[in-house]
């Protein structure tokens, strides 16, 4: 029997879940997937409700970790088997090398020298990153990661005698003993591929809403000023495409009930860099859930921004790295073809479990969010369970904490 | 903005819903099938207005609308629909709504719309055919299946031609031509703006665009290839049948003429049945080739169409189903004959004649009026521009 947890998933409802569950008084085990903490938040330039950037919530969350010696994180780690039943679970967790000192090293200038790069999972594709590699100023863990596939020979020989770094380091496996387990695998952008007739994500500056949320970030590839990533150019027309692959039997077959807010709160990004800017948002309906239609009613009293209702469904590349998109006006009955300097696909998200299998009981739905394992002391937090928004992460975070800190009382 | 207000037709609605456009209610107006469509017009683009028209029961709006018949039906809507709301389908639907209200008798319309109708469709020219069979067996000595002088199989012994066959199909024929020329000007009428329609510049007469028509989009099947790329199969389905249509009205048109000429010039004689190697006979058979052909292709492609995308109404299958029949029985007749297969011979000849009647006789209530209506509408853009 175990009172301790596991939460598989170190993002915002994950870290939540973990914080509340340790402030309890319980040991808390974190499991994530990538080198750093922070998940999806992290990625972003401003999240809702307040707007403030990703730093703000997360710095908090980081902190109340650093200060309590009841939650103990892995990173780059994975869940890889389970044994046992509610209340006293063995979990296997194998976790990949670092190749790196435990200790927070300031590998900065060494990064820099190697010539070893490869297209950067955290900026969406939208840069490079180096073989040696932080994600960003205030990543969590703050230890830098090592990617023996991107290093060139000669970064190799560069990398040798260095006392920082051990290429030879062998993967882990570590063993749990849990009692209950949080699941907040969170969700990916839906992968804008599958979105043939919108060009399939090989239209240049036709972009996906998580790309636009890393250009805006002041940490990001372009250090925050929003510019067409084919020619660095700052774009005057922009049209953003609402249910790019949502409420589609062809893609993702729900609503994921952010998108709307993004492209709203992006559409501020881009009035505040560009206040002659003409931005076009075309939609099928807007979702503005509670307080938040206040927002709606902000944006559309800006004069360059303008709604039209009806969904892209043709995206092709125009002269001049344009895009030219084809939309039906079904206010006025008439098909548009127009052409635009960028694009932005405001893209749904979709469980992370919709493709990838966890070795736990988790029943999921046919879309891959989770539908159940209560019984089993598994509980389900955020985005793994259904489509929200930061706060109402941070709440089912906080749910699922109390959830499993019942399974596992009195032990 | 000015307030419309909306009586909806619920029947019209659910009779839509039955007529093969049953998940018309899942539409959620997103537009991205009038995207979809490589033939819909900037202006006023379909199908997406037509489904709401649909859902809301606007049963005048559908009627007296032109693009029903714009639209050939290619599917791309379906396949992009993120609803499957198959807007495909509700436009043949619509079609096959004003296949069974367009004219008069309605009763007919009625019984096509179903396969309820289908025995009292079927019964009609099966008995008309056996009341011939019967009076003729009167002529034959009594017998129901007789043989010519010279002991061949001659389906003219029965099915007598000059008294038989040739008036009741020319009353069929031109009845049917009847019925669908005034479903033609009722369809005008219904394509009509209201109001006073205004026209400026050069007009052409009438059958100068009808010439055109046939000439630009008929004969090449154009707008099949603007459905389209991936969908040439479908054309070049759909144009084997249609020239096959051809071929074969062409070589009845030559018997016809060969034997009613025949008694006037006696040089143009010409009579049933042909030697195989007669050029009109190896026509003949080349057309049943080609129609088998694209009845096969085209029977396959509505089977295997994705349910979740695309289904076949009844109307599609009652079209498809008696060109088989027809078909089947017209080479059965034929190899029965060559066999000396006396019995299987006249009966197989007889079915034939059954589903040769039903096919003309109830053409302007069957999808195959679309060969018409659609030229029809086709003609009226041209005439008017589209309203």
């Amino acid at each position: 029997m175990s009172n301790s947890i596991l939460v598989v998933g170190g993002g915002f409802s994950g870290l939540t879940a973990a914080i509340e569950a340790a402030e309890l008084g319980h040991d808390v085990y974190i499991v994530e997937k990538s080198p750093f903490l922070g998940g999806r938040v992290a990625q972003l330039s401003k999240y809702f409700p307040k707007l403030c950037p990703p730093s703000c919530g997360l710095e908090i969350q980081f902190q109340r970790i650093r200060k309590n010696p009841r939650i103990k994180f892995f990173t780059q780690a994975e869940v890889v088997g389970l044994t046992g039943q509610k209340g006293n679970y063995t979990v296997n967790v194998a976790i990949a090398p670092r190749h790196t000192a435990p200790h927070n090293v300031d590998f900065s200038f060494l990064a820099s020298t190697l010539e070893g790069e490869a297209t950067s999972e955290f900026e969406l594709g939208l840069a490079k990153r180096k073989a040696l590699y932080c994600s960003m100023p205030f990543a969590f863990p703050g230890r830098y990661v090592l990617d023996p596939a991107a290093l060139t020979q000669s970064d190799k020989v560069k990398l040798a005698g260095n006392q920082f770094v051990n290429l030879d380091e062998a993967p882990k496996a570590v063993e749990l003993s849990v009692g209950a387990i949080v699941v907040a695998t969170g969700w990916k952008p839906y992968d804008v591929t599958h979105l043939s007739n919108l060009g399939a994500g090989s239209v240049k500056n036709c972009i996906s809403n998580m790309q636009m949320e890393r250009l805006a970030s002041p940490f990001g590839p372009t250090a925050g000023k929003i510019v067409r990533p084919s020619d660095g150019h700052a774009p005057q027309r922009i049209a953003f495409v609402q249910c790019a692959g949502s409420r589609d039997q062809n893609h993702l077959n729900y609503c994921s009930y952010i998108c709307c807010m993004a492209t709203l709160k992006q559409c501020a990004y881009l009035a505040e860099q560009y206040p002659d800017a003409k931005i076009t948002v075309y939609y099928i309906d807007l979702r503005t859930p509670g307080r938040y239609v206040k927002v709606l009613d902000k944006v559309k009293a800006s004069p360059n921004v303008s709604f039209v209702k009806g969904k892209v469904a043709d995206v092709v590349q125009g002269a001049n790295d344009s895009v030219t998109l084809q939309v039906e006006d079904a206010i006025r009955g008439e098909k548009l073809t127009l052409s635009y300097d960028m694009v932005v696909l405001a893209t749904g998200m979709q469980p992370s479990l919709a493709e990838a299998k966890l070795p736990l009981p988790v029943p999921v739905d046919e879309d891959g969010f989770i539908i159940g394992g209560e019984e089993a002391g598994i509980f389900a937090a955020g985005c793994a369970r259904m489509p929200l928004d930061v706060m109402r992460s941070a709440q089912s975070g906080t749910a699922a904490a109390l959830k499993a800190v019942q399974t596992v009382k009195g032990r | 903005m000015a307030q419309v207000k909306i009586t909806p037709d619920m029947e019209f609605v659910r009779e839509l819903q039955c007529a093969g456009g049953e998940s018309l209610k899942k539409c959620f107006q997103c537009a991205t099938c009038s995207v979809a469509c490589p033939v819909a017009p900037a202006n006023n683009p379909y199908p997406r207005k037509e489904m709401v028209w649909a859902s809301w029961g606007l049963k005048e709006k559908l009627r007296t609308d032109i693009d029903l018949w714009l639209c050939h039906n290619c599917g791309n809507c379906a396949d992009l629909c993120p609803r499957g709301a198959r807007p495909a389908d509700m436009m043949s639907a619509a079609r096959n709504m004003v296949y069974k209200d367009l004219t008069q008798p309605s009763i007919i319309g009625k019984w096509m719309s179903s396969a309820k109708g289908l025995p009292i469709l079927f019964a009609i020219p099966a008995i008309l055919w056996m009341l011939v069979w019967w009076i003729r067996t009167g002529f034959n000595d009594g017998q129901w299946f007789p043989r010519a002088a010279d002991g061949r199989i001659v389906f003219g012994q029965v099915f007598y031609g000059d008294y038989t066959i040739d008036p009741i199909f020319m009353i069929t024929f031109f009845g049917a031509c009847f019925i669908l020329y005034r479903g033609v000007m009722r369809l005008f009428e219904l394509f009509k703006p209201e109001g006073k329609l205004l026209i400026i510049g050069k007009t052409k007469p009438w059958f100068m665009h009808v010439y055109d028509v046939i000439v630009e989009e008929i004969i090449t099947h154009k707008k099949f290839s603007d459905c389209g790329e991936d969908k040439e199969n479908r054309k070049t389905a759909h144009m084997a049948l249609f020239y096959s249509f051809v071929v074969l009205a062409f070589v009845t048109a030559v018997v016809a003429a060969g034997h009613w000429g025949g008694k006037v010039i006696p040089a143009i004689k010409l009579e049933t049945p042909m030697p195989l190697i007669f050029p009109v006979k190896i026509l003949a058979n080349i057309g049943m080739l080609m129609l088998l052909f694209g009845l096969a292709a085209l029977t396959l492609r509505r089977m295997k169409l994705n349910p979740k995308y695309q289904a076949s109404s009844f109307y599609d299958w009652y079209l498809l189903g008696i060109i088989w029949a027809v078909a089947v029985t017209g080479m059965l007749s034929q190899c029965f004959r060559l066999m000396d297969a006396i019995k299987p011979a006249f009966v197989v000849y007889y079915f034939h004649l059954v589903f040769v009647w039903m096919l003309f006789a109830y053409l302007p209530w069957s999808k195959l009026g679309h060969f018409v209506y659609r030229t029809a509408a086709l003609v009226y853009v041209r005439m008017y521009g589209r309203s």
